[in-house]
């Protein structure tokens, strides 16, 4: 038997072999070896640990991550002569007979094989060229490329992925339905299932752009921001307390909604990008902006005992460095804290010019995580302006009064003042923000000698690592001018990213599969050309809009396929990395309870605010110092979006931790999906799933029109997948529903308990057992493949 | 064989083969030159099949036996005759100055206090063990008492993940995970790494110290609870029969294949096996973790009371739960310790909190409650080794005991007082631990401190060693286990080479 987990882990992981798999894009075609993706990969695995960027660990002087270092005169000659194998050092040492003389050494584990040493052979042979690592040269908006179905491509990205699959002799499928495809994307962009008006008006769309119009529908939607905000909320390792041992709560939650309404509004990605790194140092900052720099406040705050505030300070600067690092330049620079990055061009020191820069900020892990601001975030805003407007609305009512009715108008002026209090006594939250030490007062950086903050080396200044782009020359040496470094034009990291990372929450897997990671230990493109192409768009046609960046990429034939695999696809691409067919991978955790809570009515559709805490099973919390208790949430707050849910960071909400989500500790750049039966469990027996398909037996009950059986199986089938049943599928839930009939029929108080526990009372008229059979039948659509999937 | 489960097992070795790194070797290379049908038969089929590590195996199973707080070494194994005559005195200025204590205030003189309970020597190995113990000192031929342990940490949630994660920071696997990640598990019903709590309280650093970090979440720990079901979401839904579920699960499954042929993804197959398996699992895990059925008298030894309650979750005393010795939960984790490893469990956890005896309040009392804490878990952890030994199982368990760091020699002096209740403060520099079976040499005292019990004198021994030491005996090389993540060598160890193998412990 066997444990099937859809995607079990990193490109990189290999546990008797270090890490050998690699190259999912095809080799170059033609005669040429092409450096980056055949010949870096090698060395950068078998030599660069020794022979790379990390100059304290160099030996024999000898650096091969250069090609002046590895051609560079030395005693004995040049490691590697260009055109000639024969007489390079290099190739004569790793095809050495002698085992004490061999490279790579026998105790660096590492080996190569015949087919990398005739590689290697051929790249000396044929002039040892370098080229610069393919990430950190600027992307340049590539020629469209020919392809023969001209008929296919709807746009630009179809163009890249159809001219490799030709290449690959593979054919892409046609579009899916209209009902896969308002479910697909209704899930991609807000995270929701389509609800049965929204699936109506699409199918009655008889004109041409329907499609086009339910795109925009879609992305005009308020939970579009709710959805890229869980994203976001991942990478920015949010929760709602402060970490370690104590894990107090802590107020976070209005950035969270700072998030979602930035999203909303479609902020440019640049300016989204600057207010929360920097916001605070804007010129006339806006409260908006400085409410915008709690985005680095998420780190965590050490308040146990005796704990020494400098080192956990040091900590948090380190993991801004290292988030920063992992959501705008997709490298890992947390290595070059304690010693040289050993394979992307980061020195120690430079990973400290970075840390000087957000060295400045005037917290220092106290345990009230001051500095802390009050600012109205858009949850204060919109209840701040419902209240005003109710004491408008008793205003121009109390106005329209006639003397006589004197005590009306009494109590009407009352209230309105009372109202009126309320809203003048109205303080949002106080949360923690950045804030910038006075200049006199600014902290002096340090290399930290192995990263330990007890043991400062070299002073260092804010700087950026010579091997990105350059500083510009005006830029202010802050951390607004670090902001506008990363979104700068020359960057040529962040707008890849960016994209690779937007294309992977629609297409299940990146381009570059490592969406943390485009250094050179990353995985290589499938598509380089198409990423580059939607870099330079994302940055330059759409000015850093996402909503127009999504567009692109829902709007093409690419991702209009349907889902559905034939044969020799499943052969050549089970992964489906070249998009012969539309994505179909398994629903993130917040959303395949959302689905539950919206198809069976359940679900508040209420935005913004603080956490909630929806059911959740005895006993979960025990951390050490629980002051702080677990109490379900009364009315529609038990049924918010899964975004709304109180993260604790000792103590994750279980079903969502069991379904791959985070816990908020540290930057989490992508989710493993995995399919285990612990997560299973969830989705068959978490009182919420029950919960749901108690209240999909009530709605079915409730709101369909035909009453027998037959009928009412359709519809629930229907309301859960938003298609309609066939034959066979209806020929089973028939079984089950006599089968289970009977069965609750002779026991009633199963019946009752089926029905009943926890939703509550039976509706009134509606027999037992009849209720009881359909949650049973609903607790089984809830668990569909096609359900837990986005097809 | 149905054709689906035929089609799924051929599909899932190519998507193994494919996607996954386990154990591939030559698979992966041939991969790698695109010549996929001369790949070697893999050995994996999935990530939690039962495996070999790259080195000779000694133990199969592990049961890790965490006191989260730490328990004071120098009350229960690491006797010290001299620390007696400094009893009450100041504490000498060089012991403190530079260092960094949790609350003893370095400027407000503490003194050092001498061992407050008595020992004796047992065994072949002349092994002290106090008073507190009696239970394990019976034991003490099976122990190897490790008296030179440190750590760099010394909070506890720090200290908690150096231990277990590797990293005093979040984000990085268990040991279980790296455990069950090299060599799955024996067991394909029931989960790989199973994790115990009691005391009241989990961990102070949280899930974390059995998260997989970031491996896959298939090797994260699933802890199994003293109350309610077992398992999370273990139990079918109030009112829905085994009955019921079997035959929605036939139900779901003729859906499912409905699906399948319609769009024809391998991963529904992948999903109807995925609720199979949660099916068996559900009887499997209910059936394991049902002490009741033991008979009477391997309860008795262990003093196990299948179904009552643990008082520490209930009772208080501030915002500490206060243990009471009748409390059996830690027992009753024993004893399904065995059980779990008996079934093929290959690592299981125990973590046992309120062993932070700070002598600050009434359940931190290192005179009144380290004896309550001793008395639950002495008799349980002997009955285990015992147990294990009888059924031929101590070999091949790998027992280890111990906290996350030691207690200082000085009395804990908390706002520079001395009240009603005594303790110890944290100290990283010197603890014990012990091992037991699993290839271990019994009997053997290994390492000491100096006369204070303030550093190690002999063979010192750091977490990194542990940590090594115990890969190596379930037969996984440390220095080999690791994925390369953000272009280091990421291991359970470490990324330098500090750590050893410490071949004086071996058998």
């Amino acid at each position: 038997m066997l444990y099937p987990i859809e995607r079990e882990m990193m490109k990189s992981v290999g546990i008797l072999t270090t890490g050998v798999l690699l190259l999912m894009a095809p080799l170059a075609r033609g005669e040429r070896i092409d450096f980056s993706r055949q010949i870096r990969p090698i060395l950068s695995k078998n030599c660069f640990a020794c022979h790379g960027p990390d100059e304290k660990k160099r030996k024999a002087k000898l650096r091969l991550d250069t090609r002046e270092g590895a051609t560079g005169e030395r005693k004995g000659g040049p490691a590697i002569v260009p055109g000639k194998s024969a007489e390079s050092e290099f190739y004569l040492r790793i095809t050495h007979s002698d085992p004490e003389e061999i490279m790579p050494p026998k105790k660096s584990k590492h080996e190569l094989n015949a087919a990398e040493i005739g590689l290697l052979k051929g790249w000396i042979d044929g002039g040892a060229k370098y080229d610069e690592h393919w990430a950190f040269v600027k992307p340049v908006r590539p020629e469209l490329p020919k392809v023969q179905n001209g008929e296919w491509p709807r746009n630009a990205v179809d163009h890249f992925i159809l001219a490799r699959l030709e290449n690959e002799k593979l054919r892409p499928m046609g579009e899916a339905g209209r009902r896969v495809l308002i479910r697909r994307l209704s899930f991609d962009l807000t995270g929701l299932p389509p609800s049965r008006a929204q699936i109506s008006e699409f199918l009655n769309d008889q004109s041409k752009d329907a499609y086009e119009k339910l795109v925009d529908r879609v992305l005009a939607s308020p939970h579009y921001g709710e959805r890229w905000a869980r994203m976001w909320m991942d990478l920015a390792r949010y929760a709602d307390t402060q970490g370690y041992e104590k894990d107090n709560t802590r107020t976070m939650w209005p950035w969270r909604d700072w998030v979602i309404k930035a999203f909303n509004d479609d902020m440019p990605y640049d300016q989204f990008t600057i207010e929360q790194l920097a916001g605070d140092l804007l010129p006339e900052a806006s409260s908006q902006q400085v409410l915008a720099t709690a985005f680095h406040r998420n780190t965590m705050t050490n308040t146990e005992g005796g704990t020494t505030d400098e080192e956990w300070r040091v900590a948090a600067v380190k993991d801004r460095i290292d988030t920063t690092g992992l959501i705008w330049l997709g490298l890992s620079v947390g290595c070059a804290k304690c010693h040289s990055h050993k394979y992307d061009p980061i020195s120690q020191t430079e990973y400290y010019q970075l840390y000087d820069f957000l060295n400045q900020s005037a917290d220092a892990d106290r345990g009230g995580d001051d500095p802390k601001r009050a600012l109205p975030s858009p949850f204060y805003l919109s209840q701040h302006a419902e209240l005003a407007q109710r004491v408008d609305k008793l205003r121009s009512k109390l106005a329209g009064l006639s003397g006589e009715q004197a005590a009306l108008k009494a109590e009407f002026a009352k209230l309105s003042r009372e109202l009126n209090d309320k809203v003048m006594k109205m303080k949002p939250p106080a949360i923690p923000v950045m804030q910038e030490l006075p200049p006199n007062g600014k902290r002096k950086t340090h290399v930290l000698v192995k990263g330990d903050f007890q043991s400062p080396g070299t002073p260092v200044t804010a700087g950026v690592p010579k091997s990105l782009h350059a500083w510009p020359s005006q830029g202010p040496m802050n951390r607004v001018g670090l902001a506008r470094w990363l979104v700068s034009e020359e960057n040529p990291l962040t707008a890849r990213v960016t994209v690779n990372r937007i294309w992977a929450r629609l297409f299940g897997i990146g381009m570059v599969e490592t969406e943390e990671d485009l250094g050179t230990q990353g995985e290589l493109p499938t598509h380089p050309e198409l990423l580059d192409w939607l870099a330079v768009e994302f940055r330059e046609t759409h000015k850093w809009s996402l909503k127009k960046l999504c567009k692109t990429m829902v709007m093409s034939a690419t991702y209009r396929q349907s889902s559905q695999i034939k044969d020799s696809a499943r052969e050549r691409d089970p992964r489906n990395r070249l998009l012969a067919r539309g994505p179909r991978f398994r629903l993130e955790a917040e959303m395949i309870r959302d689905q539950a809570l919206a198809v069976s009515g359940l679900l508040s559709r209420k935005m913004y605010g603080p956490p909630v805490m929806p059911l959740q099973p005895e006993g979960i919390w025990k951390t050490v110092y629980n002051g702080s208790n677990w109490r379900t949430s009364k009315g529609e707050d038990r049924h918010r979006r899964g975004l709304y849910t109180f993260a604790k960071r000792t103590s994750a909400y279980p079903s969502f931790l069991l379904m791959d989500a985070g816990s908020g500790e540290v930057c989490l750049p992508r989710r493993i999906r995995t399919n285990t039966p612990t997560a299973a469990l969830v989705t068959l027996n978490d009182p919420v799933f029950t919960e749901a398909a108690q209240a999909l037996a009530r709605r079915v009950v409730a709101e369909g029109k035909d009453q027998r059986v037959a009928a009412r199986l359709a519809f629930a089938f229907e309301l859960v997948t938003g298609r309609l049943v066939q034959e066979v599928e209806m020929a089973a839930m028939l079984r089950l529903y006599e089968d289970q009939f009977k069965h609750y029929l002779e026991d009633g108080k199963a019946a009752m308990a089926i029905a009943s526990n926890p939703i509550g009372p039976l509706p009134e008229g509606v027999p037992v057992t009849e209720l009881a059979v359909l949650t049973v039948i609903a607790n089984v659509l809830l668990n569909m493949d096609e359900i837990l999937t986005k097809g | 064989m149905t054709e689906n489960e035929r089609y799924l097992q051929a599909l899932t070795r190519r998507h193994f083969l494919t996607r996954c790194g386990v154990g591939l070797g030559g698979a992966a290379l041939a991969n790698m030159m695109g010549n996929l049908a001369q790949a070697e038969e893999p050995r994996v089929h999935n990530p939690l099949a039962p495996r070999m590590g790259t080195l000779p195996a000694k133990a199969k199973n592990i049961i890790y036996l965490h006191m989260a707080g730490s328990p004071t070494q120098l009350e229960l194994f690491d006797y010290k005759p001299e620390l007696k005559k400094f009893d009450g005195k100041i504490c000498p200025k060089e012991y403190l100055d530079g260092k960094r204590f949790a609350f003893i205030q370095p400027g407000k003189n503490p003194v050092m206090m001498g061992p407050l309970f008595e020992f004796k020597q047992h065994g072949k190995g002349d092994t002290w063990i106090s008073e507190l113990l009696p239970h394990l000192a019976s034991q003490a031929d099976e122990l190897c008492v490790i008296r030179s342990m440190s750590t760099t940490q010394f909070n506890h949630s720090p200290a908690q993940l150096l231990l277990h994660t590797g990293d005093p920071r979040f984000g990085s696997p268990s040991m279980g995970s790296w455990v069950t990640y090299g060599l799955g598990s024996e067991n394909e019903n029931l989960p790989g790494f199973v994790v115990l709590a009691s005391g009241g309280r989990t961990p102070s650093a949280g899930k974390s110290v059995w998260g997989s970090g970031y491996l896959s979440s298939v090797y994260q720990g699933t802890q199994c609870r003293n109350t309610g079901d077992p398992v999370l979401y273990l139990s079918n839904p109030d009112g829905l029969d085994r009955k019921t579920r079997r035959r929605q699960l036939d139900a779901l499954r003729e859906l499912n294949e409905a699906q399948h042929r319609a769009i024809g993804d391998p991963e529904t197959i992948a999903r109807i096996a995925q609720y199979e398996l949660t099916y068996r699992m559900q009887t499997a895990a209910a059936k394991v973790m049902d002490i009741s059925k033991e008979p009477k008298h391997v309860l008795e030894m262990y003093g196990a009371q299948p179904g009552v309650k643990s008082t520490a979750d209930t009772k208080n005393v501030g915002d500490k739960p206060l243990a009471a010795a009748s409390d059996p939960a830690f027992a009753n984790n024993c004893l399904l310790a065995r059980r779990l490893v008996e079934s093929g469990v290959r690592f299981v956890q125990l973590y046992d909190w309120g062993w932070d005896h700070h002598g600050s309040s009434q359940p931190e009392d290192m005179k009144t409650h380290l004896p309550v804490k001793t008395r639950q878990i002495d008799r349980p952890i002997a009955a285990l080794i015992k147990d294990l030994k009888q059924r031929g199982l101590l070999d091949e368990t790998l027992i280890v005991w111990g906290g996350e760091f030691g207690r200082t020699p000085m009395r804990e002096n908390r706002g520079g007082r001395y009240g009603t209740f005594v303790g110890r403060d944290h100290h990283p520099f010197a603890f014990t631990m012990w091992m037991a079976g699993g290839g271990i040499k019994g009997g053997l005292n290994f390492g000491a401190t100096d006369d204070i019990g303030y550093y190690p004198s002999e063979d010192p021994m750091g977490v990194r060693d542990l940590q090594a030491t115990i890969l190596h005996q379930l037969g996984l090389d440390p220095f080999k286990l690791g994925v390369v993540r953000s272009g280091l060598n990421s291991r359970l160890i470490g990324p330098t080479e500090e750590g050893k193998v410490r071949k004086e412990i071996l058998g």
